[in-house]
């Protein structure tokens, strides 16, 4: 149990679409994330799942029944909202409580079943005190707690995190995998923190503009990326996107013009797309992680005006011509690369994305698992 | 360079008193001698304006009648005493029912005034609903009216309803009167509760009704204890034009008709008139004292963020 079917919902606030047309389903004990900027819709999406906004069209489906009616209870859905939202004048016992209260538990089972929680999340010092008397990372557990007390099948979370610092943030995201794996419910978390989507999801939505834009393994997502949008917004610092000119189409990939070199990439081109391909502007995607000083079969010299040295790695960024976008490579360790002096940049083809003109991607042929990435787990059925 | 002990001595004696951070001696909050002097002097000022009438109408209180009129005025008594707070009981034998009525009218004007506005505040603080804006012009409205304006036609509507001559007939339009300001108070304090804590009530199954007695009234505590006080003073104050249109009972009178019983024909019993008012404001005084211990801030501290 705690299957989720999104089918074609929309939302509209006005005449202005939220979330167009989206449909999505989640596994059951699945850990998937959605991720993209502010104002993609999100937190909306969220928002409905658990019942606290109408969908002005399309069904949402939980365990084979529509449940868009239903009263977020009902629906057998508890959520974390990025606020906290606790109830400030009930010590932590009562907040943890509050929804077994509500459904008029008896005293004994709520006591058992709170303190269960509260060692699951590490809260059992903490139970008499006032929400005000905790740090943010408590007040965060004693949410969670509040959500797992009732045992739903599916757990919504929106931007949990981000109103903790750094270093408790990265000790939340481990504590919250570790909880996916031992209540095994399904988990559907909203975050802009692409950190966390990648460390923490099964699998991953991106939404741009109320589109799902790509869905799929964190891995997946960063080595086949299905548009210039996935490619740009998973990874950091972003893809480089730059110009190129494509000139031949043979059975093992796409020959592109790049400022005179001409570059074998390995992409598969649609039958549809193969005959106008060549002359057609084209964009060669390359990761800035994938940038390296000598070596690789292309190069292109470039200018720093800033150069970053974070000792792990060093960041350099230089204007393009054309002077939209900014080039950027990160190169491994500390390297004497002097800012406002010409270098020698290159990359290998063979790490290289390419995207027609409307921004979609020319799949790549290499495998994933050569590139690293494991296995999809999702694949799990759900009968 | 300043020597480091004199500085810290400098900087002790410059504290600002009525500072309410952590840490007292923050840069901020720190004040040169004059700017303290004037600040004392501030408040001497406004103090000694507002409580002027209070210190001469006690110092009143405590004179023979005889001295008051006595030229040249002293301001403090002489052989002052006590015995006006003794015979003003025998000159009026009533009060004590007056003081009694003013409460009793006063509470219970409060008491239907938090029964309806608690309720309405939550539902113009949480709810959009069609017609809100103009129903709180409306209540704006109204309380720009003084009930003296509408004594006539509330005179008609009392005699309709028949409750003229009874305590209703001071309860109802002073609890009427008081309705819209403890409204928009009571609102603007229940809007600051986060929103959040209704929704995260709603996921965890609570009805609406539920979530306003556990979550939001708690909550509200503080706010609805500022209306109470409100309304209790307002409607200790206001009883004396519908007491002395809407009431011709001797025993439902309030208060301030009683006081006014002090005035005789020749002359002003001034000094028992004095201790009157003292003692009639004395309960009053102390169910005010009792209600703002309540007043507690920060209750929802660690609900966000």
């Amino acid at each position: 149990m705690g299957q989720l079917s999104l089918k074609q919902i929309t939302k509209t606030f006005g005449t202005f679409e939220v979330v167009k047309d989206v449909s999505l389903d989640v596994h059951e004990g699945e850990f998937m994330v959605f991720v993209g900027p502010s104002g993609c819709g999100k937190s909306t999406l969220l928002r409905m799942i658990a019942g606290l906004e109408h969908t002005t069209d399309g069904d949402i489906v939980i365990d084979g029944k529509r449940v868009n009616d239903l009263a977020p209870v009902d629906r057998g859905i508890a959520m974390v909202f990025q606020s906290y939202a606790l109830y400030p004048h009930m010590s932590v016992f009562e907040n943890i409580a509050f929804p077994l209260r509500v459904e008029g538990a008896p005293a004994a089972e709520i006591k058992s079943k709170v303190e269960a929680a509260a060692q699951i999340l590490h809260l059992e010092n903490r139970l008499d005190q006032r929400p005000g008397n905790l740090s943010g990372g408590q007040r965060q557990r004693v949410a969670i707690g509040r959500a797992i007390v009732r045992e739903p099948e599916i757990f919504l979370f929106d931007e949990p995190l981000s109103n903790l610092d750094a270093a408790l943030r990265a000790d939340m995201r481990i504590e919250l995998t570790r909880l996916h794996k031992q209540l095994g419910a399904t988990m559907i978390y909203v975050t802009h923190d692409q950190i966390e989507a990648m460390t923490m999801a099964n699998r991953i939505v991106v939404l741009n503009a109320g589109d799902i834009a790509q869905v799929g393994a964190p891995l997946e997502l960063y080595h086949k990326p299905q548009n210039t949008f996935v490619a740009g917004f998973i990874g950091n610092p972003r893809m480089n996107f730059l110009p190129v000119t494509c000139t031949e189409v043979t059975g093992t990939g796409v020959t592109v013009d790049f400022n005179g070199q001409r570059l074998h990439v390995e992409v598969e081109a649609p039958a549809s797309l193969r005959s106008h391909l060549p002359g057609a502007p084209l964009t060669l995607g390359v990761r800035p992680e994938h940038i390296t000083l000598g070596g690789g079969n292309a190069s292109m010299t470039v200018t720093p005006s800033v150069m970053e040295y974070l000792g792990q790695n060093t960041i350099g960024y230089a204007p393009l011509p054309g002077g939209e976008e900014t080039f950027c490579f990160v190169l491994p360790g500390t390297q004497k690369v002097p800012a406002d002096t010409p270098i020698d940049v290159t990359f290998s083809t063979a790490d290289c994305h390419l995207f027609d003109s409307d921004g979609r991607a020319l799949p790549r042929r290499a495998n994933t698992e050569d590139l690293g990435a494991p296995a999809l787990q999702i694949e799990r059925t759900t009968g | 360079m300043m020597n480091p002990s004199r500085r810290a001595t400098r900087v002790l004696t410059l504290v600002n008193p009525f500072s309410k951070r952590a840490q007292p001696s923050a840069m901020m909050d720190r004040y040169s001698w004059y700017e303290i002097v004037l600040i004392y002097l501030g408040i001497f000022v406004f103090l000694f304006f507002m409580l002027a009438p209070f210190l001469e109408g006690f110092l009143v209180s405590l004179k023979p009648l005889s001295q008051l009129f006595s030229t040249p005025y002293s301001f403090w008594p002489e052989n002052g005493s006590f015995e006006a707070y003794v015979t003003m009981w025998e000159r009026i034998p009533y009060f004590a029912i007056y003081i009694f009525n003013s409460l009793l009218i006063a509470t219970v004007a409060t008491l239907i005034v938090l029964a309806l506005v608690v309720p309405a505040a939550y539902a113009f603080a949480r709810f959009s609903f069609r017609g809100m804006p103009l129903l709180l012009g409306a209540f704006l409205a109204v309380s720009m009216f003084s009930g003296a304006v509408l004594l006539i036609p509330l005179f008609r509507l009392m005699r309709t309803l028949g409750i003229l001559n009874t305590y209703w007939a001071m309860i109802i339009p002073g609890a009427a009167f008081l309705i819209p300001s403890a409204i928009w108070l009571l609102r603007t304090y229940m809007m600051r509760i986060p929103p959040e804590l209704n929704e995260a009530a709603y996921m965890d199954g609570a009805s609406q009704f539920y979530t306003f007695r556990r979550v939001i009234l708690p909550l509200a505590r503080p706010g609805i204890i500022v209306v109470a006080i409100m309304t209790f003073i307002g409607a200790y104050a206001q009883q004396f034009i519908f007491a002395l249109t809407f009431n011709s009972k001797t025993e439902f009178m309030p208060l301030p008709v009683g006081l006014f019983a002090f005035f005789g024909r020749q002359e002003v019993i001034w000094n028992e008139l004095m201790a009157a008012s003292f003692v009639g404001i004395a309960p009053a005084l102390v169910i005010i004292f009792f209600l703002q211990r309540y007043l507690v801030g920060g209750l929802t501290a660690g609900a966000i963020k």
